[in-house]
């Protein structure tokens, strides 16, 4: 199956369960490395088959063209490829094709639990910054590390002494990646709340205060940003204060069995005029916020690095109401390449961009539909 | 940034031998052997007539090295002889000890020959998810030969990831009370490297141990 899509508006219908979502899942595998939603590759080949590959043509605004290709197979593995060179380590893929994906879920970005928050900021900015992305990672893995650490103790399966000096050690690793973590989690919010603004105003036609805030959980890097909250703050010695917190607390760390503080606690609020979205917004406040939130970042990765990312729709368009869903058809179609699945042509009828191309899915199988509604 | 796509749903292949099936997921177990040229070395040992082939060759091969190769007593390294050449040494230099993880890491040092000292083997990182604890690693034996031998610079020469870098931090807590200068190899461009193709963290730590003319 060899498709060409459209560069601009790329429609694909079809009734539920049909394989829309799969179709934009696979698309999408290239960006994340993974299934934007957690399918095992099992899940993702067709039933009859062994294997899946999928080979994908990506141009760069500069004109620039890679070759990214993934395959599966049912015994979980998986290769990928960009420019026929193999990718081992998922950090090598992130920011290769950049994508964005909408779906009714994405709401959970405000609503969800500070997870979600969390990850939305560090895929943004390691979509730009590798240094950032190489110490998130660093990150990550000594706070697995000191959870083992912390747990085989809990469990006696270490002596006393041993596990203080162990955790000392540990903890002074962390210290450097949060630094790090921290303050690009600063700087990123301070990067997007001015685009998350204009994209919310486009979005609503409402002049609103749309704000993104990091609320970190280590007291010295709240002390830092006190100052000027809109502004990154300096990340000199902030690794040696990091370390102070967290080995002051160490026997209760011990005692517990587990780490309990740190960047891994970090959140985000998201701020409508003043008012705290995550616990007070509407439905279809929080709705736009997260769309805003969303396109916004976007708009920094293009400041940044000159790229529009491929926009998802999974089935969004029929929770908005009409001129919300026609601003975001209007604004997303204007620079990106777009792709909208949907069960219900009406969620998109009055949408006549250019150069646009249906597909219908039935079965997994796809044909391309006529260019006229209602396809 | 746009896309245009392939897909294509193959079909994978399976041998007709379960023997042969077997000797090459054993093969595709070992370090550096993807499938497909598992699949190639197994075809190749296999493919022979003879008696004597490179299959029986490379059995009696492995027989002997398990038998004859241990780890030297006092630094950890890949030899016949215990303790090894490099400890028996009157000309290497016992107040210089170079420590790393595994004796694989040696090599590179004795290709270049430019070091003199001697070496400690740790056999491992601290790694708690892969149930590595300090008191699995050989530090005491390490403290009783800093004492023993009089060591007077230790050199860390460990893996630049977490594990590495923490193993280095517990040594350098561990050893804190003693007189010793405890030293770790810089990280940075390669040589022979051209600037525009080193990574981005590479060349952060290059430029964070940057050092005057
Ligand atoms: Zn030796």
């Amino acid at each position: 199956m060899d498709l060409t899509f459209s560069p601009r508006v790329n429609l694909v219908l079809g009734r539920n369960g049909e394989g829309k979502t799969n179709f934009l899942e696979a698309l999408n595998f290239l960006a994340l490395g993974r299934s934007h939603r957690g399918s095992k590759p099992d899940e993702m080949i067709n039933f009859d088959k062994e294997t899946l590959h999928v080979t994908l043509e990506v141009e760069e605004e500069s004109g620039s063209v890679l070759t990214c290709e993934f395959g599966l197979d049912r015994s979980g593995g998986r290769r990928f490829r960009v420019d026929g060179e193999a990718i081992r380590r998922r950090a090598d893929l992130v920011g290769r094709l950049v994508t964005v994906f909408f779906n009714p879920d994405s709401i959970r970005l405000v609503r969800g639990a500070p997870q979600r928050r969390r990850h939305f900021t560090d895929h943004g900015l390691s979509e730009f910054d590798p240094l950032f992305l190489s110490h998130l990672t660093a990150l990550q893995r000594v706070i697995r590390q000191k959870t083992g650490l912390l747990r085989d103790h809990k469990k006696g399966l270490a002596s006393p002494p041993e596990t203080r000096r162990e955790l000392e050690s540990w903890n002074k690793e962390l210290a450097v990646h949060a630094a790090e973590v921290c303050a690009g989690r600063q700087e990123y919010a301070c990067l997007l709340t001015p685009y998350s603004h204009g994209t919310h105003k486009t979005l609503t036609d409402n002049d609103l205060q749309l704000g993104f805030r990091y609320c970190p959980n280590l007291e010295c890097v709240k002390s830092r940003q006190k100052n000027d909250p809109e502004k990154p703050f300096a990340k000199e010695g902030l690794a040696a204060d990091i370390f102070q917190e967290i080995d002051y607390i160490m026997e209760s760390e011990i005692q517990r069995g587990r780490p309990r503080i740190g960047p891994q606690l970090d959140d985000f609020e998201v701020r409508l005029d003043g008012v705290d979205l995550r616990v007070y917004g509407s439905q279809g406040e929080i709705r736009t916020a997260t769309i805003a939130l969303i396109l916004a970042r976007s708009d920094v990765l293009y400041q940044k690095r000159q790229i529009r990312p491929v926009l998802f729709f999974d089935d969004i368009f029929s929770e908005l109401d009409r001129h919300r869903a026609h601003r975001l058809q209007e604004m997303s179609s204007r620079h990106h390449q777009v792709f909208v699945a949907t069960a219900r042509a009406d969620d998109i009828a009055d949408w006549r961009p250019e150069e646009m191309k249906a597909w219908n899915v039935q079965g997994g199988g796809f044909t391309e539909a006529d260019n006229e509604p209602p396809y | 940034m746009t896309v245009a796509g392939k897909f294509d749903n193959g079909d994978g292949g399976e041998f007709q031998s379960p023997a042969l099936e077997r000797l090459v997921r054993s093969l595709s177990r070992l370090p550096g052997l993807g499938r497909k040229s598992a699949t190639r070395l197994a075809l190749h040992l296999v493919g022979h007539d003879e008696a004597a082939g490179p299959a029986e060759e490379l059995v009696a091969a492995v027989t002997e090295a398990r038998l004859q190769v241990t780890n030297c007593s006092s630094c950890g390294a890949i030899t016949e002889a215990d303790p090894c050449r490099i400890c028996k040494s009157e000309r290497r230099d016992s107040t210089q000890i170079c420590i790393v993880a595994t004796p694989v890491d040696i090599l590179p040092f004795e290709k270049a020959g430019f070091y003199r000292g001697r070496y400690f083997v740790l056999g491992g990182l601290l790694s708690p998810l892969d149930g590595v604890r300090a008191e699995d690693l050989p530090f005491h034996r390490l403290g009783v030969r800093l004492e023993k031998d009089g060591v007077k610079e230790m050199i860390i020469a460990l893996d630049v990831s977490v594990e590495g870098e923490t193993t280095a931090l517990y040594l350098q807590r561990l050893f804190a009370d003693r007189d010793l200068q405890l030293t770790r190899l810089a990280t940075g461009i390669p040589v022979g490297g051209a600037l525009a193709y080193v990574d981005e963290v590479t060349l952060q730590r290059a430029f964070q141990f940057r050092r005057t003319f």
